[in-house]
């Protein structure tokens, strides 16, 4: 039984400064964010605006200028590199506009990837791929490699490879950005029976239709958050 | 384990994927580790296994070299290494405590007769204690007893293996044979175990007997000495101890020891020579070089794909993959292809030794300490694991550290197709190809340096037309020539018989002709009437050759000043002796030499003295020594020899002359053997055949630097074009023209080439100077090498640098404008 009243995400007055050539460019301003337990949170906004900045903080695949970030009851803001390596690697699951599946592993080594890095035995690993491709609907494919598959296909791979280690949360990147309306719907349809099975899901999306398959949405321009909704159709 | 596993795999996926730059890179490496692994099998033979015994570790020997004096009297080249005085050899005996036994040992030459055809042997006379003290048992029979040293019960010989089975067919029941040693019966007593010829190239070994007079003699230099050091007496206690001993000689006995240093040494060094050593440290370093050139190359490749799979990379770390665990799967990668590189390297360097193997003419073969050793063996596997690792290790550590500290945010963000460009990929890939060009030049500097001074070493001779000249050797047996008028007939009926064959236009004679026994030198102390050594102990050396007076016709050695010898100098005349211009000019500076009386050994010595009567042109008669080396000339009718070399001057090939000049010498003493029947540009061929080696191994290495390193070149270059195929895209699209685009690129190709050629050229200027000491014809300041060369590399690179610049000057804009 998860709490789902507990914070799982809470961040304080989090900025970003890029520098570049002596030019400070700041991505990110003043935000403040906390995402409970169980909860499907869209991060909109135009381009430009710092959303997927925003994203790669919460992953822990960059780091705040400044702020506290805590994730699930760890201050996770100036962790060194092993340490936010290892808690990517164990609490957090990516999906990424891109797909960004290894074109040189099959669907199978791709999935079992966060596990090998875990130190998961194989057996264990053979089960919770297995699993996971299920869940996804692509068990059939595992000796395929990306290329001989549908960019839908792969999302849903790269989705599969997200959820195999049971993180704690999902963080996806434009997840349908590079898919046509139809696989779009799949994978949105996908993430959200994912969060109605209890996943705590933040997605980054420029595209309003896929943003009300959130609960909240985060409205970001010029690196601060203007804007918070809640949708009342979420679930349904 | 098992996770490497998994990498081991990923990784001949890879290789397999990536199958043009796979074989780039294994072929690089199978060049640069081939090479290495031959070179050190050759190091390992020369170096470590000079000697046919086990345990040589605490064998020592002790030699003597000159000190340089006042007198002019100094060593020649860089082995100068004598032997020492048998009362010397006795002394030590005596008096050292460091070594628990002294063993002696002396060339010689034999004749064996009797039993079979007459045959000239390699013969070593050693003391009893010789075998015993190396620990070399015989294969058959026994070694010999010390009541054998006694002159006059020294008729005991012990055969090679070798000479058994070529002589007696291996025959078993050898032992009860009596063989005929230079006209006088020895007993058969043992057979050595096959391999064994130590002291290089020892055929047969009979016992060192000294007599009376001879074990009181200090000035006579024939005896090489061993000792073995006592157990927990280290090398320089052992040296400590004999060098005092001997300074305490010098002191008692200056006429004779004071000039005299003693060099103790390790066996083995002893054995090798310095020579030896330094072109062994030599090919090491260069094939080093190309290693770390084929590095180069190999780590510019796994750039390039490093920067192809920024984004397997990102995802990876993203996932929880730790940048060690990146860097641990690319130098996996990178340590696969190298062991692919060194098997291909075994079967390079298998085929290299080979070649080394075949083209080494036996004669040489068998005064080459270790060369019979030099094989694939289990240490040069082992090596070429060793360093098959290295280089996966070196060629892959800065790729894969580089490869894994990009950006994952950013990688990710742009959609898995690679990450912007790295200032760091681009400036370390400059630095590899600089580093390529400035080893690739020092090596080609070296080789072209090498492979000129060898040319050189055979011009030097062209003046007297080796190519038409036979030589051969005899060496009269003292029982049937003791007498110098037998010899002289002999001597003078041997030049007219030879002199009249049809088709010989001279017949002559010297003791030594240049470049004998591999170019070794055999000089004598000699004395000048009336000019007194001022520094006791000191020495004038110079060679002394016993000729025949037509001698400096048939070899083109013009006259100076004064007079050839000639046909009247004979036995009632008075001594007459031509000497050098080099010794002219050392030993009588400022001063006319003709008239001049000189004498082979001490003044106070026995003999007459000889009148210089003129001054002849200096023959160079070693590749070691670069300086002319004092020579004096002394007719055969005034000192018959016994040990001679015929020369013949043939209308065309010498070769066909060997059998008529064999019957002619057979028609006079049946039972005389003739050996080192060889064309005269054989015998200098054969005697600069280490360096000859050594030259050509530099040029093939050079070749292949300069093409590994015009392939790093072209690789980078062609990287650098496909990077950059936007921006020539924007160039193009705002005017620039196909001579822009060209010039651009080849700009920077050609920055690194220069950066590459200033950073060589110091080093290779050093190299050089390093090689003119060793080498004759060397000069450090070589025009042809250092403008030469560097300007071969740079058009090399330059075409290496043109091939990618004219493929980014014809891109279609459009196409380039849309490339990612």
């Amino acid at each position: 039984m998860t709490d789902a009243t507990a914070t799982l995400i809470k961040m304080e007055g989090v900025k970003k400064v890029f520098l570049t050539d002596e030019v400070e460019t700041h991505a990110l301003s003043e935000i403040h964010l906390e995402i409970k337990k169980g909860q499907y949170i869209s991060i909109a906004g135009p381009s430009g605006c710092g959303k997927s900045t925003l994203l790669s903080i919460l992953g822990l695949l960059d780091s705040p200028t400044g702020g506290s970030y805590t994730l699930n009851g760890q201050s996770v803001a100036n962790l060194s590199i092993s340490e936010r390596t290892r808690i990517r690697n164990r609490e957090i699951g990516f999906i990424f506009q891109a797909f960004n599946l290894i074109g040189d592993l099959t669907v199978y080594e791709n999935v079992e990837l966060p596990l090998t890095y875990r130190g998961t035995s194989a057996a264990e690993r053979k089960q919770k791929v297995q699993h996971a491709l299920e869940r996804v609907g692509m068990a059939h494919r595992l000796r395929h490699y990306p290329s001989q598959l549908s960019g839908g296909q792969q999302q849903r791979v790269a989705v599969a490879r997200a959820l195999v280690g049971d993180p704690l949360i999902l963080m996806a990147d434009e997840p349908t950005g590079n898919l046509d309306s139809k696989n779009g719907e799949a994978v949105m349809e996908l993430l959200r029976d994912l969060h109605r099975n209890g996943a705590t899901v933040c997605m980054v999306t420029h595209d309003q239709r896929y943003a009300n398959f959130a609960e909240r949405t985060i409205h970001l321009f010029d690196g601060r958050i203007v804007e918070e909704t809640q949708e009342a159709h979420v679930g349904a | 384990m098992e996770t490497i596993w998994q990498d081991v795999r990923f990784g001949v996926r890879m290789l397999i994927k990536h199958r043009i730059a796979t074989i780039v890179c294994v072929v690089a490496l199978g060049l640069g580790i081939g090479a290495n692994t031959a070179i050190f099998s050759l190091a390992e033979a020369f170096l470590l296994h000079p000697v046919p015994f086990e345990n040589s570790d605490r064998i020592v020997a002790l030699v003597d070299s000159h000190v340089a004096s006042q007198d002019g009297g100094a060593g020649f080249g860089p082995q100068d290494l004598n032997a020492v005085a048998p009362a010397t050899y006795l002394d030590w005996k005596k008096e050292a405590h460091s070594f628990d036994d002294l063993a002696a040992y002396a060339w010689d030459e034999v004749n064996l007769t009797g039993d079979r055809e007459a045959q000239k042997v390699q013969d070593f006379k050693v003391t009893a204690n010789f075998f015993p003290m190396i620990g070399v048992q015989p294969l058959l029979g026994r070694t010999f007893l010390p009541e054998e040293e006694e002159p006059g019960r020294n008729q005991e010989i012990i055969l090679s293996y070798g000479l058994w089975e070529q002589r007696y067919a291996s025959d078993p029941n050898v032992l009860k044979r009596v063989m005929k040693v230079d006209g006088r019966s020895f007993n058969i007593v043992g057979v050595m175990k096959k391999g064994f010829d130590f002291p290089m190239p020892a055929e047969a070994w009979i016992p060192l007997a000294l007599d009376v007079k001879e074990r009181l003699r200090r000035d006579n230099r024939w005896l090489w000495v061993l000792g073995r050091l006592r157990p927990g007496v280290t090398l320089a206690e052992g040296a400590a101890e004999m060098q005092a001993i001997s300074e305490r000689q010098a002191e008692i006995y200056p006429d004779t020891n004071k000039a005299w240093r003693l060099q103790p040494q390790p066996l083995r060094q002893f054995i090798t020579g310095t020579l030896t050593r330094q072109y062994t440290v030599l090919l090491m370093v260069a094939v080093g070089f190309v290693l770390l050139i084929a590095c180069a190359d190999v780590a510019n490749v796994q750039f390039a794909r490093v920067t192809g799979r920024t984004s397997e990379f990102a995802v990876r770390t993203a996932l929880g993959g730790s940048r060690w665990r990146v860097v641990r799967q690319l130098l996996i990668e990178s340590i696969m292809l190298s062991l692919v590189g060194a098997a291909l390297g075994l079967f390079l360097a298998q085929w290299d030794i080979q070649m080394i193997l075949a083209h080494m003419p036996p004669d040489v073969a068998r005064f080459v300490a270790g060369w019979k050793t030099i094989r694939l063996d289990s240490n040069a596997f082992l090596f070429a694991l060793v360093i098959a690792v290295f280089s996966g290790v070196i060629s892959g550590i800065a790729p894969s550290l580089v490869g894994s500290r990009a950006s994952i945010a950013e990688t990710l963000k742009e959609g898995g197709r690679g990450s912007s460009v790295s200032r760091t990929r681009h400036r370390l890939r400059g630095a590899l190809v600089v580093a390529e060009v400035a080893l690739a030049l020092v090596l080609l500097v070296g080789a072209g340096l090498l492979v000129k001074g060898f040319q050189g070493l055979l011009n030097v001779n062209g003046s007297y037309a080796p190519q038409t000249l036979l030589t051969l050797n005899y060496s009269l047996p003292e029982v049937q020539y003791a007498q110098a008028a037998a010899r002289l007939n002999f001597s003078e009926q041997i030049m007219r018989r030879l002199g009249s064959v049809s088709g010989v236009q001279a017949a002559s004679m010297v003791t030594h002709v240049p470049y004998a026994d591999g170019g070794g030198i055999n000089d004598r102390e000699f004395s000048i009437e009336g000019h007194p050594l001022t520094q006791r102990g000191a020495a004038r050396t110079a060679i002394v050759e016993t000729v025949a007076p037509n001698y400096f016709n048939t070899l083109n050695i013009a006259l100076r000043d004064g007079r050839l010898l000639s046909d009247s100098d004979g036995a009632e005349s008075p001594q007459a002796a031509v000497i050098s211009e080099s010794l002219a000019r050392r030993y009588f500076s400022g001063e006319n030499p003709l008239g001049r009386h000189i004498k082979t050994g001490k003044a106070e010595a026995e003999g007459k003295w000889m009148t210089v009567v003129g001054v002849v042109n200096d023959v160079r008669y070693s590749w070691i020594v670069k300086d002319d080396i004092p020579t004096i000339y002394r007719s055969f009718r005034q000192a018959p020899p016994f040990y001679t070399t015929v020369v013949l001057r043939t209308a065309g090939d010498p070769l066909k002359f060997v059998s008529a000049a064999r019957a002619e010498i057979a028609a006079m003493d049946a039972n005389l053997p003739l050996y080192n029947i060889k064309p005269m540009d054989k015998v200098i061929t054969e005697s600069i055949v280490g360096i000859a080696y050594v030259a050509t191994m530099m040029a093939v290495l050079g070749a292949i630097a300069l093409t590994l390193a015009s392939v790093g070149v072209f690789g980078v270059m062609s990287y650098s074009v496909s990077e950059r195929t936007h921006e020539i895209g924007i160039r193009m699209s705002m005017g620039a023209q196909t001579g822009n685009v060209l010039s651009l690129v080849l700009r920077s190709g050609m920055l690194l080439t220069v950066l590459g050629l200033a950073i060589g050229l110091p080093v290779a200027f050093l190299l050089a100077r390093a090689l003119s000491s060793l080498l004759y014809g060397v000069q450090a300041a070589d025009p042809a090498a250092f403008i030469g060369l560097p300007l071969l590399l740079f058009a090399v690179a330059g075409i290496a640098c043109y091939l990618p610049a004219r493929r980014a000057a014809h891109l279609d804009p459009l196409q380039a404008l849309r490339h990612d």
